[in-house]
């Protein structure tokens, strides 16, 4: 499962397969919840906004047209509408920082911060597993160039060298999903 | 695009402020004379801020949570009609595809086997849990079209196969027999000769063993699903 695109992921879960799901669960829920934490302001929520985005899935896979909208794209527009969803029945309190509101419940979120980070996610998803190592390691771990080397026995060049193919490698794939989402 | 490699190749980790303060400031000399790579910094850098922008994003949900996740999937809803196009079949690894068509028969009748265009996504049974598959049908005046593709199919022994059926409240026909390469998928186009017949709604794929005779039991199912019209 590991290296299957979305799409394909989506039609397993379509067919009932749950490690399927697992799998999109290891690629979104970190900022799923994450988002979640950020713009519910509460923990509890945010699990929740998990599990109503994975179930949404789950139901609508059958339904998912990879013509019409990457998975990224789906997702995300899924998470928007489950934590508007979760306000409204909540009543949470939106997180506001300096004054300005970081997300308005059911409207578009303002500056595409997140919705381009699911495509990111998206992204990373399908880098090569070495490219993907490496970006992880650093972003996500905050390792540093020589703390990566050591971790993963790589010598220190090739890291290097390894970072900045990962970079381009995104920037091309983020270059192409760019216009081709119907928003 | 600059012809120095090995500066290029340090863009990544410069962007990222990531290299040591000499090698920075070999990488920073460089770019003051190459434009291309000025260029490529600036589209890395970008790449760079939407990677922190997920990275803050991101926080790990609690353990557990995955489980619950997972186990809290609500079985046996309703099926939903996919309103999409079957998507086209991506390149597989080699699979073996033995296609034989056993004595199909077909009922004269002024209707065609299926409707113009039907398809289903097949279920696993207890058979082959995590199998799955998508069938699809076309129909012409002249004959009919199915494209069969699986997945995940338990593996072979010898004499086995596997053999797609279609049924119907008083009846079944087989449409052919296949076999599953090493990763248990199999993609498949069969031409069916098209004369009439009522309705058939089911589709069955099941697991036979020559020289036993091959049946539609239920006992033998490993996917299924309900013939639905596009």
């Amino acid at each position: 499962m590991d290296g299957m695109e979305d799409q394909v992921l989506v039609r397993r879960v379509a067919s009932g397969d749950e490690r399927a799901l697992s799998a999109l669960y290891d690629r979104y829920a970190g900022l799923i919840f994450g988002s979640g934490v950020r713009y519910l302001g509460d923990r509890g929520l945010a699990e929740d906004l998990v599990q109503d985005v994975f179930t949404s899935v789950w139901r609508n896979a059958a339904g998912f047209d990879p013509a019409r909208a990457s998975f990224s794209t789906w997702v995300y527009r899924i998470t928007r509408n489950q934590a508007t969803d979760l306000i409204r029945r909540r009543k949470a309190r939106i997180r506001t920082v300096g004054g300005d509101l970081l997300f308005e419940p059911g409207g578009d979120d303002p500056s595409g911060e997140l919705s381009r980070s699911f495509d990111v996610a998206s992204a990373l998803s399908r880098l090569s597993p070495v490219h993907r190592e490496v970006i992880i390691l650093a972003y996500f771990e905050g390792l540093s160039q020589s703390e990566i080397s050591r971790r993963t026995g790589t010598p220190l060049g090739t890291v290097k060298s390894r970072t900045t193919a990962a970079l381009r490698a995104l920037r091309e794939d983020l270059d192409e999903d760019r216009g081709s989402d119907d928003e | 695009m600059s012809e120095h490699p090995g500066t290029r190749n340090l863009l990544g980790p410069y962007v990222m402020g990531a290299l040591g303060a000499q090698e920075e400031r070999i990488v920073e000399e460089h770019l003051d004379g190459c434009a291309g790579c000025r260029e490529e910094a600036q589209d890395l850098r970008l790449v760079h801020e939407r990677l922190t922008d997920l990275a803050y994003a991101t926080e790990t949900p609690p353990p557990g949570l995955k489980d619950r996740v997972v186990a809290g999937m609500p079985h046996g809803m309703p099926y939903r009609e996919p309103r999409r196009r079957v998507p086209p079949w991506a390149a597989v690894a080699a699979a073996l595809c033995v296609l034989a068509l056993l004595g199909v028969v077909f009922a004269s009748g002024v209707s065609g086997l299926f409707a113009p265009e039907t398809a289903t996504t097949l279920r696993p049974t207890e058979l082959a849990p995590g199998a799955g598959g998508e069938l699809r049908i076309e129909s012409s005046s002249a004959n009919t079209q199915a494209e069969l593709e699986a997945w995940d199919l338990p593996p072979l022994g010898e004499g086995e196969y596997y053999e797609l059926w279609f049924g119907k409240d008083n009846g079944r026909v087989s449409a052919g027999t296949f076999t599953v390469n090493d990763e248990g998928r199999v993609t498949c186009y069969m031409t069916v000769p098209a004369e009439t017949v009522g309705d058939y709604q089911r589709v069955g794929i099941t697991r036979e063993r020559f020289p036993a005779e091959p049946r539609m039991d239920d006992v033998k199912v490993v996917l299924s699903g309900e013939l639905r019209r596009l």
